[in-house]
């Protein structure tokens, strides 16, 4: 992609070769990950009917797909966009705590797929006690969370010395994003690491012979809710910073960027209640009030949605578009030159269901129809592997070209890679909706009995959401099977120039200095208040004495690992 | 103001008041239909035993337990118009309780008792199934809550006097016990494990390619250490059960019947 006035720097070799390793290897374990969510929806359609194949079980192969799409590849994405944006705009990182970061994020990734591939953590991505996981599973994640936690501590200071040598700048919008991005990281990851360290690495040792479950699903939810804005926020840097450029305009408001990045902070944590409205030793009126809150966290997406629509149209007008729709036809949709929009493009469009579709899950009793079910891996697939995963690959791709000096290799073929992808999502995720409202379970490896003819458990109604997951399905791994040979052919392409560190820059198009929004500080006192009075009670209520402690149990048997003495 | 930023702050307004009615209509349908969520219970310890209470001919109370891979009672029966109040409990691991058809949609978390009241007034079979991941035989898990035409129903009898002899009846409470039954069937349907139905005397391919007739010698050793007899199509997943020389030796007698 050349654009005009492109910005380009160079950087210091150790660096580029740290943001190239970040950026390889997830995607490279990418691969597995995806393998296995193809081998699910064929599964789930009945096309198999067993407990597994080439010797990936079915629950172990959705625990690989969890971590490795969800947790691995969003943190090193996350991690190495932020170190990109750092540079970019701020100044020189420190090195070595760099690559401490990611020897440990590295170190944790193997432990934690080494369990995971030798059978016996199969206990989903949400690790809920009391299944136990092998410890290397939970001292694995550990590792890479508290990798990620090193890099974020290395670009404060840089932070602190910008902010005083620029007294009267504003913060670039796109720090302002990836550290509102690492504040959520941080409010997420502090409740389950007391989960996983205080509670579940001790137990899963045998140290411990029981453990409070409803404490840890709390304190996992306080995780899992802000954890989809910590993969979120780095897409809306992309968003704010990169489309409006990549359209062909400039951003329609500079204000709405800062504003979605603050209220991201204030409002992430304190809803994670709303994935446990069915859940037992949780008052109804503190669900009532995570309830609430959720709703409040889908304005800045309300906002940006209107923001990104408004800079597209400016980018279509100065391209030539006109009349009151016309516009729209004059976007660079499949353009070779500007191949990014696409990625940004059909990410807002599949959000647009994935927004909608969360507001239902949020809205207090209507979760009692979808919970659970194939509605739930419909709704979150048209947020993170929609907007989220279709930004993180193209930037990928795009940060890796630019890096290592190479052009884009089947660019033809590349445009095309969103698009596939979207069709595939929407058919995905249609059929589930359906009958994910009438009950089909998700997490289930349907094709052994409920969509298994000669199951007296059979239910020919459920057919039709698992055909429609194993073709949209289908059509996914197609297009990320075009997308991985788009970026290895690229990679290991020849370069043709020297490599430099690259980011698409927006012009506002109107730039308002909203006091408000300059300071973190006023947002994350509130934050913090936010957090004390929504999870004070709840959290009080799992510490109850009346409820007895849970005994480790694996997966494969109805006994506890060790019987408690009678 | 410039007339952008103007726009912006409309469209803020918009989408807060927007989410705002989104509440106010969930808020409203905890009164107006009476759909709320469950609470916390602290009156209520977990139980190991499954139970169906009679209240009232239109009210009856379920205690479900939800255990690795089934849930007890296995099968009620209501008349159609009842209001029926289910509690769940579970001995193990985190279970789910969805009745299919119904907005009765629970997670079961060890420690605590989970509650919702359901009305149901269609004459069918309504099933409920586990919706959380919890091992291997998760996708099995299910049950049947069949309501029946108030005309046609009879209030359940005390349990029906053993038809066997006196030892098949201990026997059977002995496999309930130990939790045999969880996953060896008695009616010849295979499940996690072959059934116990004909089991005696019958030619068995085992997992490591060899087939041996399933005689008194080969029982002993397959129930005393299960995982050196895996039976070909199954998984080695069967735990060494807490059983006397005795008890054994009764079980094999017991299955030798069992035709």
């Amino acid at each position: 992609m050349e654009l005009p006035n492109e910005q380009k720097i160079e950087i210091e070799s150790g660096l580029k070769r740290l943001i190239l390793i970040e950026l390889v290897l997830p995607t490279a374990l990418l691969i597995l990950g995806i393998y296995h969510g193809l081998m699910q929806v064929l599964y789930r359609a009945g096309h198999i009917h067993a407990r597994k194949v080439l010797g990936l079980e079915y629950y172990q192969g959705l625990t690989l797909h969890g971590v490795v799409n969800a947790i691995v590849f969003t943190t090193f994405f996350a991690v190495a966009f932020g170190y990109a944006v750092i540079r970019f705009y701020l100044g020189h990182v420190n090195m070595k705590v760099a690559w401490l970061s990611f020897t440990l994020m590295v170190a944790g990734t193997l432990l934690a797929a080494a369990a995971i591939l030798s059978g016996t953590s199969s206990v989903l991505y949400t690790f809920y006690p009391p299944l136990r996981a092998h410890p290397a599973f939970y001292i694995g994640l550990t590792l890479v969370v508290v990798g990620s936690w090193i890099a974020f501590f290395n670009w404060l200071p840089i932070y602190f010395t910008w902010k005083r040598e620029h007294p009267d700048e504003k913060t670039p919008l796109a720090v302002v994003g990836i550290f509102a991005a690492f504040i959520v990281w941080l409010i997420a990851t502090i409740p389950v690491a007391i989960e996983i360290i205080f509670m579940l690495i001790p137990w899963s040792l045998g140290w411990v012979p029981t453990v409070n479950v409803p404490l840890a699903r709390m304190l996992f939810w306080f995780f899992g809710h802000p954890l989809v804005y910590f993969w979120l926020l780095p897409t809306y840097v992309m968003y704010y910073t990169m489309l409006p450029k990549v359209s062909g305009g400039k951003l329609f408001s500079d204000f709405a960027g800062r504003l979605t990045f603050m209220w991201l902070i204030l409002y992430s944590a304190p809803v994670g209640i709303h994935h446990q409205f069915t859940e037992p030793g949780i008052s109804s009126t503190w669900k009532f009030v995570h309830a609430f809150f959720t709703l409040l966290v889908a304005v800045p997406s309300f906002a940006t949605a209107f923001v990104m629509a408004a800079s597209m149209e400016l980018g279509a007008r100065e391209r030539g578009g006109r009349g009151l729709l016309g516009w729209w036809k004059q976007l660079p949709y499949t353009d070779t030159k500007r191949w990014l929009f696409g990625y940004f493009f059909c990410g807002l469009v599949i959000f647009i269901l994935g927004g909608v579709t969360g507001i239902i899950n949020a809205s207090y009793n209507l979760d009692t129809v979808v919970h659970n079910t194939s509605w739930m891996p419909a709704h979150f697939h048209q947020t993170v592997a929609g907007p989220v995963f279709l930004s993180y690959i193209g930037m990928t791709l795009f940060l890796v070209a630019k890096l290592m000096g190479k052009e884009i290799k089947l660019p033809r073929m590349n445009v095309w890679v969103p698009y596939v992808w979207t069709l595939g999502i929407m058919i995905f995720s249609a059929g589930q909706y359906v009958t994910g409202a009438t009950g089909e379970p998700r997490r289930t490896n349907m094709g052994l009995t409920y969509a298994n003819p000669e199951s007296p458990l059979y239910h020919a109604d459920w057919r039709i959401g698992g055909m429609s997951a194993s073709v949209g399905g289908t059509i996914m791994a197609i297009a990320a099977l075009m997308f991985f040979i788009v970026f290895f052919t690229t990679l290991f392409g020849k370069s043709t120039k020297r490599g430099s560190l690259e980011l698409v820059v927006s012009e506002p198009y109107h730039d308002e200095n909203v006091r408000a929004v300059q300071s973190f500080t006023p947002w994350l006192v509130g934050a913090a208040l936010l957090l004390v009075i929504a999870y004070t009670p709840p959290i009080a209520q799992t510490l109850r004495s009346n409820f007895p402690g849970a005994p480790a149990y694996t997966p494969d048997r109805p006994t506890p690992i060790n019987p408690p003495k009678r | 103001m410039t007339p952008a930023l103007k726009l912006e702050r409309r469209i803020l307004i918009i989408a807060v008041a927007f989410v705002l009615i989104l509440f106010g209509l969930a808020a409203m349908a905890i009164n107006l239909f009476h759909v709320g969520l469950p609470t916390c219970l602290t009156d209520i310890k977990p139980f190991q035993k499954g139970e169906f209470i009679t209240h009232s001919p239109t009210h009856y109370e379920v205690h479900y337990v939800a255990k690795m891979w089934d849930f007890e009672p296995k099968e009620v029966t209501v008349p159609a118009g009842s209001t029926v109040d289910i509690y769940v409990s579970t001995p193990d691991v985190t279970h789910g309780l969805i009745l299919l058809g119904t907005n009765l949609n629970l997670m079961v978390v060890p420690g605590v008792v989970n509650y919702a009241r359901v009305k149901l007034d269609e004459a069918r079979t309504y099933q409920l199934l586990c919706h959380e991941y919890c091992g291997t035989g998760h996708e099995r898990m299910a049950a049947n809550l069949r309501v029946v035409d108030a005309a046609t129903f009879t209030a359940p009898k005390p349990a029906p006097a053993a038809p066997s002899q006196q030892t098949g009846d201990s026997m059977a409470k002995l496999l309930e016990a130990k939790d045999c039954l969880t996953c060896h069937s008695m009616d010849g349907s295979d499940g996690i494990g072959p059934t116990f139905k004909g089991m005696f005397g019958r030619k068995t391919k085992l997992k490591d390619g060899t087939t041996i007739t399933a005689d008194e010698a080969y029982l002993r050793e397959a129930i005393l250490n299960p995982s050196a007899t895996v039976v070909d199509g199954f998984d080695d997943v069967m735990p060494k059960p807490e059983l006397t020389e005795e008890e054994a030796s009764a079980l094999i007698e017991y299955l030798k019947n069992l035709k």
